[in-house]
């Protein structure tokens, strides 16, 4: 009978070391981001809503501000939605361009050049808010179904039909700023690099930034530049900021390219700067994993791509934001740290390339 | 040279160390093989596992390869029939490149422009930053392979060749396909019952098919997961491998489980394809046939064993069989032999060795005291001499045993020796001495009897045991004394003696 117990115990003592350890091995104890967690960074699981669509074939045209692996992700998730569509028998073509330098010029004439194409939809990521807001507003009186999409929407008041993407910019850069500022003890000098002029996503974090620091009286902002979403020109003005300010406690970047060439001129001069900064470029990731960068702001692009699918089939269809769509679909910024960048690097990226 | 006897004793007993020698030799040859069989099973198992994996990963290998090398070629036609159609615009294009797609069978087929433009089936897009063989800005003139790791959806394998064609007025530099890896996994799933693990590695030790290998590496960087399991100069050996693409084979415990992987490189992507089984699972498969014939082989030692003591069994009680018919007749023989030497061959009743044997035997007995009655007869046939001489000496044959058989008539309760060729003795102990007076009466009457008939006549004289007697010999003569007053009384009658025999030989 004793004998019975002891094998008891001795089974319970088995499953208590196997669930120990399989708790230290899933990374329990950390009380940090793990896999299942970073899934909800990133939803690469979507399905099309039930909506019917009342045509079999489609036809969009889609520009964006450059040519950047952060719409090469936007891409993804709009691929994966054609594919469900096809799936059910309707084909959807599109084109999904951008020029390899952000210009608002190049993007006008794009859209003029759109409007001679057979197209149901024509979606838009505003290089340029102020510019190209009226633009859109004819190309509506002109008849043309015209959505905005991915990082920025046009100005208030613009007669685009939705906007699927980022709505929350500015509150990203206020976020990210206060992470710097409290890892900072909400003192010191900060320098605040925007991607291009106009862009209305680069423009609200950086007033989401400067509004933030402005909060607190030992901070102080000591520049402000543009990269016009260049990696080399953000390396060259970071570079020329530390010089200037060799000063400098921190760095607020609020595109995809600045804060890898911050990283790159910080680790190069070997400041001591802390950089916050925003999306999940590979070389940001490895500069996150290796503590050069604090944080990162992710944004679900993923996501984008498919929900801009989604509502451009709607809206070819003729329908109105309303029940179907909303007039801006929000989308998710999570704010990841070095403990979580293998991780995600390896669901973005696959360790191979770490 | 000294000859040695064998006897009966010494022949069983080599027999039985003999076969219990080679019993013991038996067995022992029988349990050394069953030995021997488990250590070459395990032999075997190593031997097997590396053989068989090195071909497994060899020609898994090989599948990606020739998979690799038919989407090349797929491309190259392709792009040539492609350039053959009258492509106008966009639509033709893509209505050419979906065709080309479904006929070949090609996951994702794409053409790219000089402004690094990608047209497929169902789109376009501007794509400098996202293929990374498009960063460079002149192509390179041999095909290209790459893995793409798709932003967390799949991770697909790359094969670009450069291409020099123009289609709607414009200079395309490149064609492109995209496999995904995990139709590769399909491709390659071979081990329903999962005893066998594979997956694909990067030369860094990442895993890019996301197959388990195995409960100790699961999908783990395999170079990670393995540190510590072996040596540092064969883990060493091991990362050097994958770094330099070469093949090898690695072999390590866990939970005393030995898990054999063999790791071969997959031509110009810089893949390892591990194949990984653990040698318990071979060992279960060959420990059947090698239970079989181990089973076998104790049925054999158990048959043996009782075939043997069966077979002892059988020898011992034929053996005691054997001994028991022997001695049995060697008793018989005894006896008869026995009874041949105290049995008168004519009478058939004892002779005179039987007699002196009784004499001794009752010697003893008076001289020790313990004699109780008896009585001595002594017996003589009148007139054999005559009879021999005038009928010849089967008629006195004739009368002997004519005399033996009055003898025994008479003296049933008595033994009865013939001591001499016409003389008989008659001992009387029991009843036989109890009645001894009738008997003598009745016998005299029956000889006087016999007289006047012209019969068988026997003289008789008796006496019994007196005190003073020291031996039977005693009694025999006073019995004896007795007999010839008898006989000369017989004469008298007309009984014929050995005298009248002679007196009739003389008148002869």
């Amino acid at each position: 009978m004793l004998g019975k117990y002891r094998i008891y115990i001795h089974k319970l003592m088995i499953l208590a070391l196997t669930f120990a350890a399989a708790c230290v091995c899933s990374g329990f104890s950390s009380g940090k981001t793990n896999d299942e967690e970073l899934d909800s960074v990133v939803d690469f699981v979507h399905e099309l809503d039930d909506y019917v669509p009342k045509k079999e074939r489609y036809n969009f045209y889609f520009t964006y501000k450059i040519v950047h692996p952060w719409w090469d992700a936007v891409a993804l998730g709009m691929e994966d939605a054609q594919k469900k569509y096809l799936e059910k028998g309707i084909v959807i073509t599109y084109e999904y361009m951008a020029p390899k330098a952000a210009s608002e010029e190049d993007q006008r004439k794009r859209l003029a050049a759109a409007e001679h194409g057979n197209y149901d939809v024509i979606g838009v990521d505003v290089a340029d808010a102020k510019t190209i807001t009226p633009v859109l507003d004819k190309m509506v009186d002109s008849g043309y179904k015209v959505m905005t999409f991915s990082s920025s929407d046009a100005e208030d008041g613009c007669k685009r039909i939705a906007y699927v993407g980022n709505t929350h910019n500015y509150k990203d850069g206020a976020d990210l700023t206060e992470e710097l500022c409290q890892k900072l003890g909400y003192k010191g000098k900060i320098a605040i690099l925007v991607g291009s002029p106009g862009a209305p996503c680069h423009e609200e974090r950086a007033q989401g930034a400067k509004d933030t620091i402005a909060k607190y009286e030992n901070m102080e902002i000591v520049a402000v530049e543009y990269d016009m979403d260049s990696i080399e020109n953000a390396y060259d003005l970071a570079k020329q900021i530390l010089k200037e300010h060799p000063d400098v406690d921190g760095f607020v970047c609020c595109n995809m390219s600045n804060p890898v060439g911050t990283a790159r001129a910080v680790t190069e001069l070997g400041s001591n700067a802390v950089i916050v900064g925003m999306d999940h470029d590979h070389e940001a990731l490895n500069y996150l994993k290796d503590g050069v960068i604090y944080c990162l702001g992710v944004q679900d692009c993923y996501s984008i791509g498919f929900d801009t699918l989604q509502v451009a089939v709607k809206i070819a269809d003729g329908n109105v934001p309303g029940d179907l769509f909303p007039e801006k679909t929000n989308e998710t910024t999570t704010i990841i740290y070095q403990e979580d960048a293998p991780a995600m690097l390896e669901v973005l990226y696959g360790d191979a390339l770490q | 040279m000294k000859k040695i006897r064998i006897t009966e004793k010494t022949f069983a007993t080599t027999a039985v160390v003999g076969s219990i020698l080679i019993v013991i030799m038996l067995l022992a040859n029988t349990y050394w093989a069953y030995i021997e069989s488990v250590s070459s099973t395990n032999q075997a198992v190593s031997a097997v596992s590396a053989f068989y994996l090195k071909s497994m990963a060899d020609r898994r290998s090989k599948t990606i390869t020739n998979l690799i090398e038919n989407n090349f070629d797929y491309m190259e036609k392709a792009v040539s029939v492609i350039d053959d159609e009258k492509i106008e615009n966009q639509e033709d294009l893509r209505a050419a490149i979906g065709r080309m797609k479904k006929l070949l069978s090609l996951n994702r087929f794409a053409l790219v422009d000089e402004d690094n433009i990608v047209y497929t089936q169902y789109t376009t897009y501007t794509g400098g930053s996202r293929h990374p063989f498009l960063a460079q800005d002149t192509m390179s003139e041999k095909m290209m392979i790459s893995t793409v790791y798709v932003y967390g959806s799949s991770k697909e394998l790359c094969l670009a060749i450069p291409i020099d064609r123009y289609f709607m007025g414009k200079k395309f530099k490149a064609c492109f396909v995209q496999i995904d890896i995990n139709d590769i996994v399909n491709l390659l799933a071979f081990d329903d019952q999962e005893s066998t693990n594979f997956a694909l590695y990067s030369q860094n030790g990442g895993n890019i098919s996301e197959t388990d290998l195995g409960p100790l590496i699961g999908k783990q960087n395999i170079i990670e997961a393995t540190k510590g399991t072996v040596s540092e100069e064969e883990w060493n050996a091991f990362c050097n491998d994958f770094a330099s693409e070469k093949g090898g084979t690695l072999n390590f415990t866990v939970d005393g489980v030995v898990e054999t992987l063999c790791y071969e490189p997959v031509k110009d992507t810089g893949w390892e394809l591990v194949v990984m089984i653990r040698e318990s699972v071979i060992q279960y498969h060959i420990q059947e046939i090698s239970d079989k014939s181990l089973q076998t082989n104790r049925a054999q030692i158990i048959f043996l064993l009782v075939i043997v003591t069966l077979f002892s069994g059988i020898l011992f009680v034929m053996f005691k069989q054997v001994a028991k018919e022997q001695l049995d007749e060697e008793k018989e023989n005894s006896k008869v032999l026995k009874t041949m030497a105290n049995t008168d061959s004519m009478t058939g009743v004892r002779n005179k060795h039987a007699y002196m044997e009784a004499e001794s035997q009752l010697n003893s007995k008076i001289q020790e005291g313990t004699m109780e009655n008896i009585a001595l007869v002594a017996c003589d046939i009148n007139g054999l001499k005559y009879v021999n001489d005038t009928k010849g000496h089967a008629a006195g044959d004739q009368l002997i045993k004519e005399a033996s058989s009055l003898i025994c008539d008479v003296f049933k309760h008595g033994s009865v020796y013939r001591t001499g060729g016409d003389e008989f003795v008659v001992l009387l102990q029991g009843k036989g001495y109890d009645i001894r007076l009738e008997t003598i009466e009745a016998f005299n009457k029956i000889t006087e009897e016999n007289i006047k008939n012209n019969s068988t006549v026997v003289s008789i004289g008796y006496s019994t045991l007196m005190p003073s007697d020291e031996q039977l010999h005693d009694v025999f003569e006073r019995a004896d004394q007795m007999m010839y007053e008898r006989k000369k009384e017989l004469k008298r009658m007309g009984a014929k003696t050995r005298e009248f025999a002679d007196e009739n030989n003389e008148n002869t």
